[in-house]
């Protein structure tokens, strides 16, 4: 493989068409410039949307990680009852969807939407502000279980980089859950930096 | 010759009996029944049009093979060589005639689809066109290959390319979609000439060999191998290539190039398929002393085709996700589907300058290339809370040491900062100091301002 150019992404990190890619995790661990990140791809192509339920998402966050400004639509929404429809008629029309996940959204809306995904060629990362997702729905689950910055100190430096230890499952991972490390400095694409099979249950430390 | 029960090729003696390409095995053999059919072998017509090809290659480089027996030449470049087109069409008939002897048609004009249109309708000497859109006018529309388009077309009573050609483009864009598109633009004469998508010259893949690959089996699987990593390298959203650039290193050192073109975007099992001609015809004919030793492909010409969207091209996409965010605001209104562009400002939420999507952004508020004295450095939290909410934070020393996040308290592991922020002090806004603050459960961005420390962002 040495000559080989790869263009594409770690598939790990990439929103693929009419794949679900479910972002789990406590708000702080960094899932949220992850899943923007998986929209620069597909933004290379057309606008992407960013469903922001809570009116926080910041679109500096997804500059930096390489969506253009000009193909980015932060759609607001944060009442539960519409976030289905809104998120529906995203699918509809635009390559990759991101979408925070309001608290009590059914698991038959979220199966339909995935459906719509698939049957549109769209890709939707779904990020469950509170809680998880129904089993078997996202292609590939990411659920980050820890995050360390490097940069600050004690009252001195800023922070710079960081490195997200997720746990990622799902047909994308052939049914071999993995711990994955992922480095992000900000500037270049965030990427993975290794791979290890996860420990099995029980023996996890930390 | 057959392929699939289909007619594809026929002798002068078949064809004077009436059977035409396209015709049913069946009905060609109660048509001619001393004819003899053969199973259509396309490596074996890639291998017998090979001479061809390296006689016109001699004369013109850069020739591009579209199936066994179908050969496009650009001649741009040969027209301004040989001073004319006539010349160029005269000397490639020339050396068609001398690789293959006569009955090659011979066709010119702009575009490839009408360069075969042309050769089609050629006679026994070549015919060059002056006028593309003149020459392709009368073409019936089922010359344009789908089969479909081309009934709809015809039961809406367009008959001719002409007459498709003169329909508006946005028109046909939102009736008749990609497709149509692509038939609307090939009736107009303008196949393929907007400006394909460039493939960076360094994306290819390739295969060494050791020992050399000698065998056709063996080189039709290194083939499909190559294949498969090249549309693993374009990726899901990189598109697939109209022009497959084939290079085979000879185990004496040669190298052989060819290219593959085709109307429609290659699936990989397409390429592999040229490939394994390609390199059967090199093979047998000596092309590849030795033995292939080193292996190469490289894409051209990517089409966005295959793919959900062709925003940058398609008409019918972007109207599409024009229709899909017309949705989102009809059910939220127009404030809540936004646009943004960067400013300046010394505050993460300052940074971003927001517009209603379908609205230009106006001109930014704040100048993005002033200084921002006390602007808090990038990364830029991914969550901004709008109106800063209230944070516990335990300071010892002047040093932050706790934060509380929900019911539990957090240590502090590292913090930076502060940015200052000078208020405006005459409309009696304090000064705030801005902290990076780093727990194990994440990074904040915390503003202290009159003794209270408030959350101001998530670097989530």
């Amino acid at each position: 493989m040495d000559n080989l150019v790869d263009m594409s992404p770690d598939p790990i990190l990439a929103a693929e068409p009419g794949r679900v890619v479910g972002l789990v995790g406590h708000p702080g661990l960094g899932l949220t410039r992850l899943g923007l990140g998986m929209l620069a791809g597909p933004a290379r192509l057309g606008p992407v949307a960013a469903v922001d339920a809570r009116g926080w998402l910041s679109p500096a966050a997804a500059w930096e990680v390489g969506v253009g400004p000009d193909r980015l639509v932060v759609v607001r929404c944060a009442d539960r009852s519409l976030w289905p429809r809104v998120t529906a008629a995203l699918l509809e029309g635009l390559g990759a969807v991101y979408a925070e996940v309001p608290a009590g959204v059914g698991d038959a809306v979220l199966r339909r939407l995935a459906a719509l995904a698939r049957s549109r060629r769209s890709a939707l990362v779904l990020r469950p502000l509170r809680g998880g997702l129904p089993s078997g729905l996202a292609h590939l689950r990411l659920e980050a279980v820890g995050v360390r910055w490097e940069g600050a100190g004690e009252g001195h430096g800023l922070l710079l980089r960081r490195r997200i230890t997720l746990r990622a499952a799902g047909r994308a991972m052939a049914g071999i859950e993995r711990v994955v490390e992922v480095d992000d400095d900000g500037t270049h694409a965030v990427r993975v930096v290794s791979r290890l099979a996860a420990a099995p249950a029980g023996q996890a430390t930390g | 010759m057959a392929a699939g029960g289909v007619v594809t090729a026929a002798d002068e003696t078949a064809a004077a009996a009436g059977v035409r390409p396209g015709m049913r095995r069946r009905e060609a053999e109660t048509l001619c029944p001393a004819a003899v059919t053969l199973d259509a072998d396309p490596a074996a017509e890639a291998a017998a049009f090979e001479p061809v090809v390296r006689a016109v290659e001699e004369m013109v480089p850069r020739v591009e093979v579209a199936a066994p027996g179908l050969l496009f030449v650009p001649v741009a470049g040969a027209v301004r060589y040989y001073g004319g087109e006539q010349p160029v069409v005269d000397r490639v008939a020339a050396a068609v005639a001398g690789a293959a002897g006569p009955g090659a048609g011979i066709g010119l004009a702009d575009g490839p689809f009408a360069a075969r249109a042309a050769a089609g309708a050629a006679g026994p000497g070549p015919l060059v066109v002056a006028d593309t859109a003149a020459f392709l006018a009368t073409f019936d529309v089922s010359v344009l290959g789908t089969a479909e388009l081309a009934d709809t077309f015809r039961w809406l009573g367009i008959t001719t390319l002409g007459e498709l050609a003169a329909l508006p483009r946005a028109a046909v864009a939102s009736r008749f979609g990609p497709a149509g598109l692509e038939a609307h633009r090939v009736a107009r004469g303008e196949d393929r000439r907007v400006a394909p998508r460039r493939v960076p010259d360094d994306v290819f893949v390739e295969e060494r060999f050791d020992p050399p690959v000698t065998g056709l089996e063996q080189a039709g699987f290194a083939a499909r191998a190559l294949a498969n990593r090249l549309s693993g390298v374009l990726g899901p959203w990189g598109g697939i290539p109209h022009r497959i650039h084939i290079e085979a290193e000879a185990a004496t050192g040669g190298v052989r190039s060819r290219v593959w073109r085709s109307a429609d975007p290659f699936t990989e099992a397409e390429v592999a398929e040229r490939v394994r001609w390609q390199l059967q015809a090199w093979v047998e004919g000596g092309g590849i002393p030795g033995g292939i030793a080193r292996l190469r492909l490289a894409p051209a010409d990517l089409s966005d085709r295959g793919r959900q969207l062709r925003l940058d091209q398609d008409g019918v996409s972007e109207m599409e996700a024009r229709r899909a965010v017309a949705r989102a605001q009809a059910l939220l209104g127009p404030d809540a589907v936004l646009g943004a562009v960067p400013q300046g400002g010394r505050d993460p939420g300052e940074r971003v300058h927001w517009h209603r999507w379908e609205e230009a952004p106006g001109p930014p508020e704040r100048d993005p290339a002033a200084p921002w004295p006390g602007r808090v450095p990038t990364p830029a939290p991914a969550l901004v809370i709008p109106e800063p909410r209230p944070l516990e934070v335990e300071w010892e020393g002047g040093f932050p040491v706790r934060v509380r996040l929900g019911s539990r308290w957090e240590p502090v592991l590292a913090w930076a900062g502060p940015w200052r922020r000078t208020g405006r002090w005459w409309k009696g806004e304090e000064p705030a100091d801005r902290y990076q603050i780093v727990t194990s459960a994440g990074a904040f961005l915390c503003e202290v301002a009159g003794g209270r420390c408030l959350l101001a962002g998530v670097y989530d």
